[in-house]
């Protein structure tokens, strides 16, 4: 029985010591895991992009390959298209590529036999130019459907465009038609000779629902730098973007009906090199320009200094240099990514972050590029009849380093800038994810607030250990811990609901507290020895003074306040923050940096004062009563022996402070407008890291570009506060070991 | 003099000043808080102005100021009706003012929508009903009495509606899976749930027909009122929540009705986009939050402090440990948000969805926040206190207990269980309150992880499997952050808004106080003195 119960006990000891060190052993995986988990979401940021091929096979003997005008594949790699000369669609099964419908173009116009050339203008739609100069637009629905059983079926149609066709005309060498928005459509003509001819079709409609067409025509007149060698029009037909074989590059105005401005024409490039190829990038802001030297950049109109709201179009991004020449660009339909083909290469690169994502290299050079609706299957089509299917997956092209961390020229801008604004109401518009302006609010918000902190909260702490007496320590401590206990939620909700709105009302009372109470301690203190003996205050003794300190402290806040009003209407002619705005440009905010300051230094005062409070403590009683025994006074051994000795302690206290200032969410989030802009004034607001988190994460689609720098920056502040904590706890455990006392 | 300055003395007041802000801030804080929160209760007086262009206003004060334009003094009226005046507050210049007076049968009610209504009652109507007192006022206390007695049927009735509903909604589920599964749609088990849902589709149609009823009937009842502009209104029954006339109230009435708010506020649901009304989901969904957290939180705390305190010996090893707990302790919150965001909801969560739950996808049923991913969130991010704590608390052991029950023969994990963990019962206490106080204030990662504005469902109720830990809730923290930043009027929200920051303030003091107390306690009892 008692043999028994002993092994028992042992074995229960053994496996209870293998459970408690698995524990122990636990807290340190958390962690790991914490920081593995949140990086591992934030990782796929920096993954290359890849382009498989989904599947190759020749066209169908049907088919002529040098008859093709277009290719075009459909979501899931199942199904593509070709469209030849005659005005067909034929569509394809990927996977044997037979034939499974040909459909031919609705509405050919009279008299049309041939098409001269296609262009795709997005949505999958294409404008087609008959041999006769009419041009008809066709929409091409392609989808494919798995079945249950494994069999892939595809879905086609393709239907016509009423509002976009023009009639015949003569000598085109190539053509352009936009729609109007209600109004009718623009055609561009590129005639025989580079002539350039713009029509504009419109029908305005009256009050009685009678409608008047008219069709006014107008042909740019004025000599051109050199041959055209490539045109581009915006989807809306506003602008014409023309490229000349001398590296010319001229932008028109041709929205008014009859006249075409000459907005800007400049050379491409140093070198003159001809232009061999002109695309607008999603959203028609920017144009990415191709030349013959096998460069890429892109363009876009800026604000010159000097000359008001003029806006002259400006290289902005150089992409690449290949060394065939570019001999098209394709945008894709979802990003600001380019896809570029030159002498049997694709190249596939982002506008944004200037990253060259990918080169595709086609056993055979490839004639025919187009991407899907989606952008993310690519077809290419060799003078062989080869169709090649690739399967694109481009993570995360927007996010590079440099978008990251440094200045990025985005579209709209008159330079680079670090700029963060994470969505906006359209699709085609450009992220901007620059971590440096929330780095920057972080640090804003934490320095302000550690200068309003640490003074205090080390003073405080240096009085409570050293002067204060011990029955009124053993209060006061649990008061600051309790303090520190008070939720970020109340003290952000006070700062944001109630602080800024008075601070708001009378701006100066701080900063003449700031003045005013140090004059009146300092009053106070050089009066210190009479005002005692004369009044009830000498019941005040050693150790309890910083109780006559508080009426003090609250009379000289009143006093700034009384004087605010006077200095107001005397300084800065009744209204300080009119004159803020008038005489030093700056706008004033209602939830700025002054009230981060005391919200988020009042946070971590507590943080500070316990732990330097023990540190300063903690330094052996026989250093202080020796150095008391011998004549120093009380001022003189805290200051020149216990605060030299617990120094270790009281950086650590501050690091922590920091360390957790710099986490702070509710209060930043509450306190300040979260704009995230980068000024040290202390009448704007900030943006932190975690308030950012806070605010965007709720919004952000799973896996995407914005869901993983979400992460990332948290990752950021994973490390950072890492780093600070294991610094502080290193000092720490030095300082222990120092005194041997724990 | 000179002595007192060359000893330093002053800069022990410096010192002793800095001591002396730290406090007044604090107390600031406090003060405010319950200033503003304390006061919203009280019934204050209905007053009446005649101003100089004729016109009269009728509100309660709730601030004096100086115009900051003019200079002049001015008052801040609630003037209430927010549909008929459009907004809750106006100012009135003091120099407007011809006469101030406080009329006995002024009518404050609180109503299910548009906040309050100011006036004077003139008159009720209420068809088939006898009335027999003889004022107004009288006939409308007797006219709520019915009503209210009528309004205790239709809730019965919500009752069993509301059970209907998650009997049908179980079957759908049921069906769901079932044709998840592959059942042919003409199965005996699919027809036979579906004739029972339907069934029970039909019952809850009747009891809900049944229940318009009664709300039509009682909303017949009405009762006429004048503002303060002339303009009459005719108010339903059924819009009225409480009605004061706290001009003609005793101190006890008042006293009465503040401690009827204040009951309201602790178990009534809230109304109007939480800026009114209680307080109720909001609490129990902290508490619980709070508690299941601790499930998680202690027993891997305990177990780590015990390894650290008497199982590691002193190396690489404990070191590292340390520097993870003290890391754990300060990594940011919202990285715990983050997250808890990506391993607990779409980690674990989505997995847990596309292995028990396949037919409910792509409606979420774990892989979205709610309150298990919470107090695990939060676990993680208190563990660190109850470490701190208990460790402290078993060093403060003295070193000849353990030797002493060592000695007589017991083993390693005996003297553990059976002398150490008793004695340190008070300071893992300590460690475990304070968790729960750091728990129950920490609102980033929670709005994360699985808070919400407004939960329809507590996450424990009476139907099976009573704990939903799939559910999101309330909690107090968040929900001073949303009504304070995010509501479309925070000028009328804000007195809730205090309300509701005094009461996590009390919750998190009383439960700081209480650690901070028992620690000190424990630490009388065992450290031996050193001086």
């Amino acid at each position: 029985m008692a043999q028994f119960f002993i092994d028992k006990s042992r074995r229960n000891d053994r496996i209870a010591e293998v459970l408690i060190r698995i524990g122990g052993v636990l807290v340190i995986v958390s962690v790991v895991w914490i920081l593995v988990m949140i990086s591992r979401v934030a990782l796929p940021l920096f993954y290359p992009a890849s382009a498989r091929i989904a599947a190759t096979f020749r066209l169908p003997a049907a088919i002529s390959a040098g008859r093709v005008l277009a290719v075009g594949a459909e979501e899931n790699q199942k199904g593509a298209f070709i469209l030849d000369e005659s005005g067909t669609f034929h569509f394809l099964k990927v996977a044997d590529g037979s034939l499974s419908a040909s459909i031919r173009v609705p509405s050919t116009p009279t008299g049309a036999a041939r098409i001269v050339s296609a262009e795709y203008i997005g949505k999958s739609a294409y404008n087609l130019l008959w041999d006769t100069g009419a041009i008809t637009s066709v929409t091409v629905a392609l989808a494919s459907v798995k079945d249950p059983d494994g069999t892939v079926s595809l879905t086609h149609e393709v239907t016509a465009q009423e509002e976009l066709s023009f009639a015949a005309s003569n000598g085109i060498v190539q053509s352009f038609a936009r729609p109007i928005e209600g109004k009718g459509a623009v055609r561009i003509d590129r005639l025989a000779g580079d002539r350039l001819r713009i029509n504009h079709q419109l029908i305005e409609k009256d009050l009685l629902g009678n409608e008047k067409r008219s069709d006014t025509g107008a042909e740019i007149t004025d000599p051109l730098p050199g041959r055209i060698s490539a045109l581009a029009v915006d989807s809306k037909g506003h602008y014409l973007y023309l490229g000349t074989d001398t590296g010319w590059l001229q932008r028109w105005d041709i929205s008014e009906p009859g006249q075409n401005r000459l907005l800007d024409s400049l050379p491409a490039s140093e070198e003159h090199k001809a232009i061999t190829s002109l695309t607008l990038v999603l959203g028609d802001v920017s144009i990415a320009v191709g030349d013959a030297g096998g460069r890429l950049t892109t363009w876009f109109p800026v604000k010159v200094a000097g000359s008001g709201d003029d806006r002259r179009l400006t290289r902005i991004h150089t992409l690449r240099s290949t060394i065939g020449p570019v001999s098209r660009i394709i945008s894709s339909p979802r990003d600001k990514t380019l896809f570029t083909l030159d002498a049997g290469e694709i190249h596939v690169d982002h506008m944004t972050s200037e990253r060259n994502l990918l080169t595709i290299k086609p056993a055979v050079p490839a004639t025919h590029v187009a991407l899907s609706p989606k952008g993310n299957t690519l077809s290419a089509l060799d003078n062989n009849g080869g169709v090649t299917i690739w399967k694109m997956d481009i993570p995360h092209p927007e996010i590079s380093f440099g978008t990251l961390f440094g200045k990025v020229w985005y579209e709209g801008y008159d330079r680079p800038e670090y700029a963060w604004q994470s969505s906006a109401a359209n699709d085609d518009f450009e992220p901007k994810l620059s971590l440096v302006p929330l780095v920057f609010g972080t640090i804003k918000a934490t320095l302000f607030a550690m200068l309003f902190a640490v003074p205090l909260a080390l003073l405080a702490a240096l009085y409570t250990s050293q002067f204060m007496s011990p029955k009124l320590k053993g209060r006061v401590k649990p008061v600051v811990e309790i303090m520190a206990a008070i939720p970020s939620v109340v003290i952000g909700f006070l700062a944001g609901l109630w602080l800024a709105p008075l601070i708001d009302k009378s701006v100066l009372t701080v900063f003449l507290s700031i003045v005013i109470v140090p004059l009146m301690l300092l009053f106070t203190i050089f009066f210190w020895k009479r005002i005692r003996t004369a009044s009830l205050l000498q019941k005040v003794t050693r150790g309890h003074e910083f109780i006559a300190m508080i009426p003090v402290v609250i009379l000289g806040i009143y006093c700034a306040f009384l004087l605010s009003g006077l200095a107001e209407i005397h300084l800065f002619a009744g209204d300080f923050k009119q004159w803020l705005f008038s005489t030093l440009g700056v706008r004033y905010d209602q939830r700025n940096s002054i009230i981060i300051a005391i919200a988020l230094g009042f946070a971590v005062i507590p943080i500070i004062f316990t732990i330097a409070e023990d540190a300063i403590s903690n330094v052996p009683r026989n250093l202080t009563a020796a150095s008391l025994a011998l004549g120093a006074s009380r001022w003189q051994t805290a200051w020149r022996v216990v605060l030299p000795s617990a120094l270790p302690g009281v950086f650590s206290a501050v690091m922590i402070g920091f360390g957790r200032a710099i986490g702070e969410t509710m209060i930043v989030l509450m306190a300040t407008g979260n704009t995230p802009i980068m000024s040290w004034s202390l009448f704007n607001g900030l943006r932190s890291l975690s308030a950012n988190i806070a605010v965007e994460i709720p919004e952000a689609p799973l896996d995407g570009s914005l869901y993983r720098v979400l992460f990332l920056s948290a990752v950021l502040l994973f490390i950072f506060t890492f780093i600070i904590n294991s610094g502080a706890e290193g000092l720490r455990q030095r300082f222990r070991k120092k005194y041997g006392r724990y | 003099m000179k002595i007192f300055w060359k000893t330093g003395e002053p800069y022990v007041l410096a010192t002793g000043a800095a001591l002396a802000i730290i406090l007044v801030l604090s107390l600031t804080l406090v003060g405010t808080v319950m200033t503003n929160g304390l006061g919203y209760f009280w019934p204050r007086a209905l007053v009446q102005f005649e101003l100089k262009d004729g016109s009269r206003a009728l509100g309660q004060i709730t601030q004096q100021e100086k115009n900051p334009i003019s200079g002049e003094r001015r008052l801040q009226l609630k003037v209430g009706n927010r549909d008929v005046f459009g907004q809750d507050f106006r100012w009135i210049d003091e120099k407007e003012i011809v006469s101030r007076t406080t009329p006995v049968d002024a009518v404050l009610l609180e109503r299910r929508e548009h906040g309050n209504y100011f006036g004077m009652l003139q008159g009720v109507t209420a068809e088939g009903m006898s009335l027999s007192g003889g004022s107004p006022y009288e006939k409308l206390h007797q006219a709520r009495s019915v009503v209210a007695g009528k309004l205790d049927d239709t809730r019965t009735i919500k009752k069993q509606m509301s059970s209907l509903n998650t009997t049908v909604e179980g079957l759908r589920l049921k069906l769901q899976k079932l044709e998840y599964r592959g059942k042919e749609k003409n199965s005996s088990e699919i027809i036979e749930l579906t004739a029972l849902r339907e069934k029970t589709m039909a019952e809850f149609s009747l009891l809900n027909e049944k229940a318009t009823a009664t709300q039509t009937e009682i909303g017949r009842i009405t009762a006429q009122f004048t503002d303060s502009a002339g303009g009459g209104k005719d108010i339903s029954l059924l819009e009225i929540i409480a009605l004061q006339r706290p001009n003609s109230m005793s101190f006890f009435a008042k006293c009465g009705a503040y401690l009827e708010r204040v009951r309201e506020l602790l178990l009534d649901d809230p109304r109007e986009s939480n800026t009114e009304g209680g307080l109720f989901p909001a609490i129990f969904g902290t508490v619980m939050m709070v508690l299941l957290m601790s499930v998680f939180s202690l027993p891997f705390g305990v177990v780590a402090a015990i390894y650290l305190r008497e199982y590691a010996r002193d190396g690489l090893m404990t070191r590292m440990v340390r520097i993870a707990v003290n890391n754990l302790a300060g990594v940011p919150s919202i990285v715990y948000g983050v997250f808890g965001l990506g391993f607990f909801v779409y980690g674990i969560g989505g997995s847990i969805d596309s292995i028990f739950f396949p037919e409910r996808l792509p409606t979420p049923t774990f892989g979205t926040g709610g309150i298990l991913w919470s107090s695990l969130t939060l676990a993680l991010l208190t563990v660190p206190v109850v470490i701190v704590a208990t460790e402290e608390s078993l060093a403060s052991i003295p070193k000849g207990i353990r030797e002493g029950s060592l000695a007589l023969g017991a083993t390693k994990f005996q003297t553990l269980t059976k002398i150490l963990l008793p004695m340190a019962t008070p300071g893992i206490m300590t460690g475990l309150i304070l968790s729960m106080a750091r728990a129950a204030g920490e609102v980033a990662p929670l709005m994360i992880v699985g808070v919400v504005k407004l939960a329809p469902t507590l996450p424990f109720d009476t139907i099976y499997p009573y704990f939903h830990m799939d559910r999101k809730f309330m909690h107090l923290g968040f929900h001073i952050y949303d009504v304070g930043f995010q509501s479309p009027n925070v000028e009328a929200a804000k007195p809730m808004v205090f309300v509701t920051t005094m009461l996590l303030l009390a919750i998190v003091i009383f439960a700081s106080s209480a650690a901070i107390y028992l620690r000190n306690r424990m630490r009388g009892k065992y450290t031996t003195s050193t001086f």
